[in-house]
């Protein structure tokens, strides 16, 4: 299980990489941060940086238009 | 070798780096704290390499080549040398020759020094003695095109007679005098003179304007996208976020979105022209759609040019259920014609629409006009009623607000479904955000003090989606510093879009609370108000200025007869289900809230008393959100500010508190 944003419960599976969390959450803002158990993510690594098993993952949304 | 595709390992002079795919060689070796040398190289403008000081050899399966490091992208494995002999003997070659052109200008003579060069021996009648003669670097042609988008400055002339020019060496009336080209230029051959409008610190608003410049040159199009298509680059974002009101704010997505989101309005908008909102903004994000054909009303057949279509204007055929551009063209171009506004009209055209689909008005009420969600032909032709003051149209301009109450007093019609559903606070219909999921929102809108538009407050993502900001007084919080921060840019005159339409690079670093502040250009717009005014501002400043206005204007609309509590109360709609057909429609999201929050197990139930349930908890939670609002904002429980609060601001002026005491 994976903690996203201190709410919201995601099934955790082996290999599963930021842009795979990105992806599940329907996550496709541009101009978002991500951390993985504080770690920040940068935007190049979503596609490799591994989400483990029970990590808090935040993504923050910076709000843009309105 | 390669990194997950994007990224790349290299060596430079024996150093290794992994850098970013397609990042320029130049940048690479910076970041290895490897100087390389260059005189056309700025950071903001794109390369071109034209110096070739930047001279590098580079070795790719073993084949060794000289690139310009600043517009060398690195796309493979590759082994760098900055400083291999064949490149020093460039270098010194082009040092020599520029300092014999200009031998007494600064940044020459530094950059000659750094390879080894102090004297040349190509003096000839080409030479230029003037410490700031144009040395051809090109950054001022660059900035003109890239900050603001003009081109008007550019390159005439080949070989030794190539020099700097406007069109047909005349000063170019495109010129706005923004003054990029000279705050680029290394050598001072442009110079700037300042006198317009008087500022106490024009170099103060140059230096912080420029941030703003060289990010939307840069960083635009990795974000919002402003200059490609303009606002209208959230259109599916609010679809993927279940945030696009459809069919009068019922749901937040709908499959017919697709033709009317981004992709297919950037394939219409016309593109690469400077912005036709405000000359010199270096957002650019006022959009044309030239030559569209009109098909309706006065003007049918002729060619004209659509100003848009802005997010909420195509965010209105959404809640229209119309989800044809050709459709949005047409509304837009008419709405801006008859000077009507596209929110008040496209809301206010739902909310008949549903009133219509539920029976409440037929077609005897509409002129024959069957007004059901999707009827484009039927919305044209109300809208040029509108326009001439002629049937239907003439009720459907007076608003939500007046045709709610003439329904219910000449047709009978159920006060409470249509107080539910006419999305409309303090007479102003809704804008385009669907806000049922965002209780800051809710509060947002419907506290602002000219109604519920989005400008005061827009906390849907950081409340919905990033769930920062949980706690009530959290939302108190963000509703206390968001719409004095927003009204600031109204008190001041200026856009607030490159507040966060834009965001600088470096934003990822502060936490998410003061990220979503964009301290950065908070601070621009800070100096902004310094350099015109030479008075410093920091953030309790900006929020007294901007809270003694806010609370006058709500105490005005107190004094006015409207400003207190159920002056803020929103329709159900913006906060939560009315109909059993919305419930169903997001059935997991409000069975999992009814489960989790209200603490009701939803099994057994019908959808009418699930309604009914969350209703009573939403409803709740929406009072608990206002309290602490008014709470944080110094304002009694009816929402009126204080005797306290208006001391605090020193606007506790005798005659403004003796018409408070008047009302109490």
């Amino acid at each position: 299980m994976v903690l996203v944003n201190n709410r919201d419960r995601v099934d955790w599976q082996p290999g599963m990489t930021v842009q795979d969390l990105l992806d599940k959450m329907g996550y496709s803002y541009v101009l978002i941060t991500v951390t993985v158990d504080d770690a920040l993510v940068a935007k190049e690594d979503y596609a490799s940086f591994p989400v483990p098993d029970g990590a808090a993952v935040t993504v923050f949304h910076l709000a843009h238009g309105g | 070798m390669a990194t997950a595709d994007k990224k790349i390992t290299i060596t430079i002079d024996g150093k290794t780096a992994t850098v970013v795919r397609d990042s320029y060689l130049l940048q690479a070796a910076q970041g290895l704290g490897i100087d390389i040398p260059t005189l056309c190289h700025h950071r903001d403008l794109t390369p071109t390499g034209n110096c070739r000081l930047c001279l590098c050899e580079v070795e790719v399966r073993g084949k060794k080549r000289l690139v310009t490091a600043c517009n060398y992208p690195v796309r493979e494995e590759i082994r760098v040398e900055t400083r291999s002999p064949r490149v020093l003997q460039h270098r010194k070659i082009l040092s020599e020759m520029y300092l014999g052109r200009w031998p007494n200008v600064p940044v020459i003579k530094e950059v000659a020094a750094k390879c080894g060069v102090t004297s040349s021996r190509f003096a000839s009648e080409l030479t230029d003695p003037n410490p700031k003669a144009c040395i051809l670097c090109g950054h001022c042609v660059r900035a003109c095109a890239e900050f603001v988008q003009e081109e008007v400055l550019d390159f005439a002339g080949r070989g030794i007679k190539r020099h700097l020019t406007m069109p047909y060496g005349r000063v170019d009336k495109r010129c706005i005098g923004c003054t990029s080209c000279a705050y680029v230029c290394p050598t001072g051959a442009i110079e700037v003179v300042d006198g317009l409008n008087g500022p106490v610190d024009a170099k103060l608003i140059r230096d912080y304007g420029m941030r703003i410049n060289a990010e939307m040159a840069t960083l635009d199009k990795f974000q919002c996208a402003m200059r490609d298509v303009g606002t209208a680059n959230i259109v599916q974002v609010m679809q993927a976020y279940d945030l696009l009101p459809t069919h009068n704010h019922k749901f937040g997505a709908h499959p017919d979105e697709i033709h009317i989101d981004t992709s297919q309005i950037k394939k219409r908008v016309t593109q690469g022209m400077p912005d036709g909102c405000w000359k010199g903004c270096s957002m650019a994000c006022a959009k044309v759609v030239d030559n569209f054909v009109l098909k309706t009303g006065p003007y049918q057949g002729q060619h004209v040019a659509v100003d848009g279509p802005e997010y909420e204007t195509t965010a209105c055929a959404a809640n229209m259920g119309c989800f044809d551009l050709e459709f949005v063209f047409e509304f837009n171009f008419y709405c801006d014609t008859y000077g009507i506004d596209t929110i008040s009209a496209g809301t206010c055209i739902s909310f008949v629409m549903e009133a219509f689909e539920n029976g409440v008005i037929d077609k005897s009420h509409t002129g024959g006009k069957e007004l059901r969600f999707g009827a484009k032909r039927e919305v044209l032709e109300l809208l040029h009623e509108m326009a001439r003051g002629e049937g239907f149209g003439v009720d459907v301009g007076q608003g939500i607000r007046w045709l709610k109450e003439k329904w219910v007093r000449e047709y009978g019609a159920d006060p409470a479904f249509l107080n539910d559903i006419g999305m409309e606070v303090k007479g102003l219909e809704f804008s385009e955000y669907v806000c049922k999921e965002s209780l800051a929102q809710q509060v947002g809108y419907s506290m602002a003090v000219k109604g519920p538009q989005h400008d005061e407050a827009w906390l849907i993502f950081m409340d919905m989606v990033n769930n920062q900001i949980p706690s009530f007084e959290d939302k108190a919080n963000a509703l206390y510093y968001f719409p004095l921060w927003r009204t600031w840019f109204g008190l001041m005159g200026l856009c607030k879009l490159p507040w966060n339409d834009v965001v600088p690079a470096d934003n990822k670093k502060y936490p998410p609370p003061v990220a979503a502040k964009v301290p950065g250009h908070v601070e621009d717009f800070f100096k902004f108000f310094e350099g015109m005014t030479g008075i410093p501002l920091d953030e309790e400043k900006m929020l007294q200025q901007s809270a003694r206005v806010h609370n006058l204007q709500r105490l005005m609309c107190y004094l006015l007869g409207g400003g207190t509590r159920q002056d803020d109360m929103p329709p159900y709609r913006a906060v939560g289900p009315v109909t059993a057909e919305e419930y169903e429609s997001r059935v997991e999201r409000y069975d999992k809230q009814l489960r989790e929050s209200v603490g009701v197990d939803p099994a057994g139930k019908s959808t009418e008393q699930k309604v009914a349930i969350l209703r009573k908890y939403r409803l709740d939670q929406y009072n608990k959100a206002v309290d602490a609002a008014y709470d944080r904002r110094g304002w009694d429980r009816n929402g009126v500010p204080t005797a306290e609060r208006l001391k605090e601001l020193g606007i506790d002026l005798p005659q403004v508190m003796a018409l408070l005491r008047s009302r109490q």
